[in-house]
């Protein structure tokens, strides 16, 4: 079969874990950065760095946007424009009206938009929605979701606290994956404190509060938070609640393997990576397989909630939010 | 790559079917030729139902020179089965125990020597990366320091089949643990077994449904292991063994089967529980089935199922007696 060839945009922590990746699942790769870290990044993985996007598109199958969030719609536009599908690091884009342009000119050209949202790979929530699917939980009540980490640099884009600033990136998960198991959501009410605009030093601390109201009529509370230091580590739960009963994760939990005692740098086991599971499922997709579990759609919608969070929380109100086909 | 399942006599010889059969490279034969007294024909009904080849009789099956076979007779066919899997020069992979008595186990590791296959034990907690990842850093000992003691528990309830119960909580939870705790000592032999046990749970009486073990190895490690069967409805939650290695400066728990979720499940109204979601019988037969390709040995092999069989049937003796066990240094076994 032959090899995929992907340009990957950006050299930064995410496009070394996405790189990593796509070598891991068999494709060639060429890099392409605005910072000069590109020949770095592609010697270290025996990949090679080109000088341009134009190089970069000229015969991929597809690219692979790692770039900072404002500069998506740009690259997404030009791989469209050249037939090359777009697998692109969240969010989609900085606002709805960006979001909607590179879906509707994908749309057009018929070409694939597979946005990375890692966490529906992550074991924990991959399970849910299996056991959602299946119909074990019933029909979807009350769901709440938490993550609290630290941000390992300082971020360097900017962002206004009326676009969400940096609680945008992180909140994105957890109203991704309540979207995922419970559908539209027509509501959304949101508080965000803390230092939020961007650029941002490493170790800001800021909390968004979300409440967002489904078509179905399903609830799901969203805390999200960064936290002013590395430790304790990024920590992730859930708690939903169906007409089944309820499905409960708390990422404390202990997995495989668990140390107590000794030195520091212990070891763990946390099974493959959701970036391997993730750029994988893509890479079967690209070469003519099912189509991924989340598509630009899915983009889509999550830039619309989380940019109604970010409104309701400059505003003070709730927001509304347009449902095709629901009733006025 | 022909994979034959060779009796239906054990309770997870349908499993292994099936995810044999799932996979994309095998091609599963089925045979169960000696069938059960209640069930004659429950292997070819299996077969049927995956769209598997049935063979009629042991000739056949061994004619068709299969690449590996998985072994779940009764325990009194074992030997013979291996013995001409080896003459066919397939890989096998074998349920514990081996054979009743040793000097049998011994002629099946001898006989797969001699034909130069590898014979591999079904203790599904050997396989698999977590497990590796704690035997890696036992062995290199930079977090632990030296290993000085174990203990944990497989507490897997009292199983359906009745050869299985017969055999008691020694018999049917205590192989698994022992193997792991051989891989991790690299095979380093048993020097005394205590054990205790008790009936309280069993339907038969004189078979134990609880048992402690406590062993100590040649280098001075000390492992203590609770045996018994949990209660017949304690579910996946002791899905499977857990074990703490004690070192000199840090300790790790190992669970092989560990919560990913919890909750309330109103269906069934009992608490939730999943694990990471990799059958653990799938990571076994997948890693046998790579090795076999490979030409290589996955999991525990015959010397070490001997080296686990030696010490149940001295905690077996140390039960009744009330005395620890001593054994004799092992006799390596010669072509």
């Amino acid at each position: 079969m032959r090899q995929l060839e992907i340009a990957l945009i950006g050299a930064g922590l995410i496009a070394r874990m996405h790189l990593e990746a796509w070598i891991g699942a068999g494709a060639s790769v060429r890099v392409h950065s605005l910072d000069g870290r590109a020949a770095e990044l592609a010697a270290e993985f025996g990949a090679k760095a080109v000088d341009s996007l134009a190089e970069a598109l000229d015969g991929a199958d597809a690219v692979d946007i790692c770039s900072p969030t404002g500069t998506h719609r740009d690259i997404a536009l030009a791989a469209i424009a050249k037939n090359v599908a777009v697998v692109c690091e969240k969010p989609l884009a900085a606002d709805v009206t960006e979001a909607e342009e590179i879906v509707g000119a994908a749309e057009r050209a018929g070409v694939p938009v597979y946005p990375a949202h890692d966490i529906r790979f992550a074991p924990a929530f991959a399970r849910l929605h299996e056991l959602v699917a299946e119909g074990r939980l019933g029909a979807g009540t009350v769901a709440r979701f938490t993550v609290a980490g630290y941000h390992p640099r300082p971020w360097t884009g900017h962002a206004s606290v009326e676009s969400g600033g940096i609680l945008t990136d992180q909140m994105l998960h957890g109203v991704d994956i309540a979207y995922w198991l419970f559908g539209d959501v027509v509501r959304v009410h949101a508080h965000y404190q803390g230092e939020i605009a961007a650029p941002a030093p490493q170790g800001t601390a800021a909390v968004g509060t979300a409440v967002l109201t489904h078509a179905s009529g399903a609830l799901s509370q969203v805390v999200s938070r960064w936290t002013p230091t590395p430790q304790p580590p990024i920590r992730v739960t859930y708690h939903v609640s169906g007409t089944g009963g309820t499905i409960v994760h708390d990422s404390e939990w202990p997995q495989e393997i668990q140390v107590s005692g000794g030195p520091a740098g212990t070891f763990g086991y946390y099974g493959e990576s959701p970036f391997s599971s993730e750029i994988r499922e893509f890479a079967q997709a690209l070469r003519g397989g099912p189509e991924p579990r989340l598509v630009s759609h899915d983009a889509l919608a999550a830039v619309r909630i989380t940019q109604a969070a970010a409104r309701s929380a400059w505003t003070g109100r709730a927001v509304e939010l347009p449902v095709k086909g629901a009733a006025a | 790559m022909k994979v034959a399942v060779l009796s239906f006599a054990h309770e997870r010889a349908a499993t292994y079917a099936q995810l044999l059969h799932d996979m994309p490279d095998v091609e599963l034969l089925v045979a169960d030729p000696d069938g059960a007294a209640e069930d004659p024909a429950r292997g070819s009904a299996t077969a049927r139902r995956l769209g598997a080849r049935y063979v009629g009789s042991w000739d056949e099956l061994f004619a068709l020179r299969p690449d590996a076979v998985v072994v779940t007779s009764e325990v009194d066919r074992r030997r013979e089965l291996v013995e001409r899997a080896a003459g066919a020069g397939a890989q096998v992979l074998c349920e514990h125990p081996p054979a009743v008595d040793e000097a049998d186990a011994r002629a099946m590791v001898r006989a797969c020597e001699d034909a130069g296959v590898r014979l591999s034990f079904a203790s599904p907690a050997c396989f698999g990366p977590a497990f590796a990842a704690v035997r890696k850093e036992i062995t290199e000992g930079e977090v632990l320091g030296g290993l000085t003691a174990v203990h944990g528990a497989y507490n897997r309830p009292r199983p359906a089949g009745a050869e299985a119960a017969r055999s008691g909580a020694l018999g049917t939870n205590a192989p698994p643990v022992f193997d792991m705790v051989d891989a991790v000592l690299g095979g380093i032999p048993a020097e005394q077994v205590y054990a205790q046990s008790n009936s309280v749970l069993g339907a038969e009486p004189g078979v134990e449904s609880a048992a402690l073990v406590t062993v100590r190895y040649a280098d001075g490690t000390v492992v203590s292991v609770d045996c018994s069967w949990g209660p017949a409805d304690s579910g996946p939650a002791v899905g499977g063994p857990a074990l703490t290695f004690i070192g000199e400066r840090a300790s790790v728990e190992f669970t092989a089967a560990p919560r990913l979720l919890g909750g309330f499940d109103a269906a069934t109204s009992r608490e939730r529980w999943g694990t990471r979601g990799d059958d653990p019988y799938a990571v076994m037969l997948g890693e046998f089935v790579a090795a076999v390709r490979q030409g290589s040995g996955a999991g525990p092999d015959g010397a070490a199922a001997l080296r686990t069989l030696r010490i149940i049937q001295a905690a077996r003796a140390s039960a009744r007696t009330g005395q620890p066990v001593e054994l004799a240094v092992p006799v390596t076994v010669q072509p």
